[in-house]
């Protein structure tokens, strides 16, 4: 007969709630269930005697009994109130030898001890039974099916993969344990000093490499064995949540993103059926709005990236939304009230480490529009957001993350001025001055950046004064272009700046 | 018949704390009171040496032994219920014992003067109760109980020795507390056939003997150690359970109420009244109290035989066993 190991009962779900109360053997041959000790056969063959009396109040008595039963050749005691022993009885309980053993429901803790040491196929089947009925209650996601197997078992349950745990209920599974698993195998029992595992493979099409496990601190091979069982039961209604939620994804996140699609080009002509979809989706329009835009600086995932961005924003304490659209995703957090400037701050900070964390798995660049209020509010954030993230895409000092509002429109002039429709014209207009050699430009554009002073620039060039007056001059000439014209000036200084 | 002198005091009270199981009282207050009282030798008779046909009283102290030490009793406290008793008997009482040969009730008859001090008494331990006394026991017809009232005295005729412990509770109660209480209404002879003789004669030999040389005459060991917990017990507010760290490692615990009721070894009950359970203190020597057996002491426990009138019979035996207070599972030998 298989020793019933005292780390099992612990872990076995329905041991009828013991605790240790002396812990001196740790194995024991069986479970013996008799009203009171004067019940229990003489000859106690190393076994653990459940009595359903509650423990006896008087001291003397206590002794007693914890040696009566070791007597009786008993290793173990479990009763009710066996935690009202005291020292004395305590250390008499843990010299002879007998674990004493706290219980509620002793009859449960015998049927425990009985499914551990004879009746395996009853522990396989009530762990599979118990599954079944988690799977009849509808589960609203993933984590919620996780949780109802978790509380139905009786043991932890995780979805892991090669890297890590991807979802867990019911526990927390140790790293070395899931360190341990070997994802190789169908099905797989591990048990190490942390804890111990059965895990089985998930069948899943869009994602690879997951398993299924049902893990707890102590448990035994037979257990563990009963577990896998039970995980290989779970695992079809696992695999087929993960599609499910994969295919709600994917349309949820096409609807939002058309949604957002109609809004952006609407622009400020406001369409009623627009706005009833959104605030039905719980975009709110009033108060005040935060836009970014994570964008894939080259071809993405954007499901992937969204989902990524969601767990995120869902961290954050900020009524948040994020949205696919085009080759990225763009969001925003919504505030009642203006947050106070180390606020915001505060929460620029949380999405630049949102966007860190993205890096690590996707190449993208943000952007961070300023902060706006109302429907019209929330369009300029976004148009802020989309502009920094185009920003972001080119300026890998700023680790490709760009605020707007720390930025100055300037910039963002200058980064459109940049863009590829500029340069060309900038090239043509400019081309004169190329011909007459590189310092008419050099000198023009210098001209330009101190406000058309003639000394500031000669001092910055290291020219004579009079030199540079000359220059202006003929550049002027050449270019037939009056620089007193406030539009014409903004242009060629663009120009000069395009060409750098 | 032997001769008493004031030296023989100290070996006396010594004997009868040693009877006293952990109860009776500190015998320091008598062993004064009895050497004022005393003007020289007193004799002891045997109960054989004496007329059968005589009268005679049992005297002792009831109540809080503690509070006794605090208000000293008078030296004349029994006059006033040697008076009353005298008076219902219709006979003067020319003997005298102790009511309860133990703690400081065994010295307390030298208190009774000008009576022939036999050596008898009606309890041959500490026993907490008026019902434990052998006479009432046994029902000897004519027994009373005269008691204290704290300025005027009870006396109580009845053959129920229920009554008598409730009424002579009451009354000590009124007395506040502690109160001379005498017994009367009987003659030597009936000593003789329904007390417990030679009580005296036994606390002289268990005072005399050296304590610490295990030469203690019918005395048993049965461990020693240093107390790790005095703990209370849930049913009984009166009951107190002393564990031991013995020196062998084995848990002892000491069972107790107002004297000590059982001696437990790793759960078995080695030990239990009516054999007479001492606490020894290792260091001192000093034999302890119920309530002096305090936490870290490290003391020696000694069973002395039981007074074998308790034993004769099972009606006698179930007014001081441990049932008798109400604890179960201290029956010696499970």
């Amino acid at each position: 007969m298989t020793p019933l190991d005292l780390g099992a009962l612990l872990a076995h779900p329905a041991n009828g709630g013991i605790r240790v109360v002396v812990e001196a053997a740790d194995a024991f041959a069986g479970v013996t269930v008799a009203a009171r000790e004067a019940m229990l056969p003489d000859r106690g063959t190393a076994g653990l005697a459940a009595l359903t009396e509650p423990a006896p109040t008087a001291p003397w008595q206590q002794d007693a009994l914890v040696r009566r039963v070791r007597d009786r050749g008993f290793q173990g005691l479990a009763l009710s109130g066996a935690e009202v022993l005291g020292p004395g009885s305590r250390r008499l309980a843990a010299r002879l030898g007998l674990t004493v053993l706290e219980v509620d429901d002793p009859m449960a803790l015998a049927r425990a001890g009985w499914e551990l040491v004879q009746g395996r196929d009853a522990l396989t089947l009530g762990y599979v039974r118990r599954v079944a009925q988690s799977i009849e209650y509808s589960a609203s996601h993933l984590a919620d099916l996780l949780r109802h197997l978790s509380a139905s078992v009786g043991h932890g349950v995780a979805l892991v993969d090669a890297e890590g745990v991807l979802l867990e209920a019911g526990g927390h599974l140790p790293e070395a344990v899931r360190a341990a698993i070997d994802v190789g195998l169908w099905q797989d029992a591990v048990s190490v000093a942390e804890g111990a595992a059965a895990s089985v493979r998930v069948d899943s099409p869009s994602r690879a490499g997951l398993r299924l496990a049902m893990f707890g601190a102590g448990l035994s091979p037979a257990q563990l064995s009963a577990l896998a069982v039970a995980a290989e039961v779970a695992m079809p209604a696992v695999a087929a949540r993960i599609l499910i939620d994969e295919v709600a994804d994917v349309s949820d996140a096409a609807v939002a993103s058309g949604l957002l699609r109609e809004f952006l080009e609407a622009r400020d002509a406001r369409d009623p059926d627009v706005e009833q979809r959104m605030s039905e989706r719980g975009w709110r329009t009033g108060g005040y709005h935060l836009a970014f835009r994570i964008a894939g600086r080259r071809r993405l995932e954007t499901l992937e990236l969204l989902r990524f961005v969601r767990r995120g924003l869902a961290a954050l304490p900020v009524d948040s939304q994020a949205v696919t659209s085009g080759r990225g995703v763009t969001g925003w957090l919504s505030f009642a009230e203006p947050p106070p400037a180390p606020r915001l701050d505060e929460h620029v900070a949380s999405l630049r480490a949102l966007h860190d964390g993205a890096r690590r798995s996707f190449d993208v660049a943000t952007g961070i529009g300023s902060l706006d209020s109302g429907a019209g509010g929330l369009l300029a954030s976004i148009d802020g957001a989309v502009d920094g993230a185009r920003i972001a895409a080119a300026r890998a000092a700023t680790g490709w993350f760009v605020r707007v509002d720390a930025l100055g429109i300037e910039q963002v002039l200058l980064s459109w001025a940049g863009s590829d429709t500029f340069v060309p014209a900038a090239e043509s207009l400019l081309a004169p001055l190329a011909s007459q050699g590189p310092e008419l430009l050099e000198t023009l554009t210098a001209y330009l950046d101190h406000e058309s002073g003639v000394s500031a620039t000669a001092a910055a060039l290291g020219l004579h004064r009079n030199t540079v007056a000359m220059r202006i001059a003929r550049a002027q000439e050449l270019l037939g272009i009056d620089l007193t014209d406030v539009d014409a000036r903004l242009a060629l200084h663009l120009a000069c700046r395009a060409l750098r | 018949m032997r001769t008493l002198g004031p030296d023989r005091l100290p070996v006396l009270a010594r004997g009868f704390s040693l009877l006293g199981s952990g109860g009776g009282g500190t015998t320091t207050l008598l062993e004064i009171m009895a050497a004022r009282v005393l003007d020289g030798a007193v004799d002891l008779h045997d109960l054989d040496e004496v007329d059968p046909g005589t009268p005679c009283v049992a005297a002792g102290f009831a109540g809080s032994t503690y509070l006794l030490t605090e208000r000293v009793p008078s030296a004349d406290a029994f006059a006033p219920l040697l008076a009353a008793a005298e008076r219902w008997t219709g006979v003067r009482a020319a003997a005298v014992c102790a009511m309860e040969g133990a703690g400081l009730n065994g010295l307390t008859p030298l208190l009774v003067g000008d009576r022939m001090l036999v050596d008898a008494d009606l309890m041959g331990r500490a026993l907490p109760g008026i019902d434990q006394l052998s006479l009432l026991v046994d029902a000897v017809p004519g027994a009373i109980v005269v008691a204290d009232t704290g300025g005027g005295v009870m006396l109580v005729d009845s053959s129920r020795a229920g009554d008598a412990e409730s009424l002579v509770r009451s009354s000590v109660i009124r007395a506040g507390g502690a109160g001379a209480v005498l017994v009367a209404g009987f003659t030597v002879g009936d000593l003789r056939a329904h007390g417990i003789p030679g009580t005296y004669t036994r606390a002289l030999a268990l005072g005399a003997a050296d304590i610490g040389g295990d030469d203690l005459p019918e005395a048993r060991v049965l461990g020693s150690g240093r107390v790790s917990a005095v703990d209370a017990v849930p049913d009984d507010a009166f009951v107190r359970s002393v564990e031991l760290v013995g020196d062998d490692g084995a848990l002892l615990r000491l069972v107790a109420r107002s004297e000590f009721l059982a001696v437990t070894r790793d759960g078995e009950t080695i030990a239990a009244s009516p054999e007479i359970l001492v606490a020894i203190d290792s260091v001192s020597g000093e034999v302890l109290q119920v309530d002096a057996v305090t936490l870290a002491r490290h003391v020696r426990v000694v069973a002395l035989d039981a007074p074998p009138w308790w034993l004769a019979s099972a009606e006698r035996l179930a007014r001081v066993i441990p049932a008798a207070y109400g604890l179960r599972g201290l029956e010696v030998g499970r």
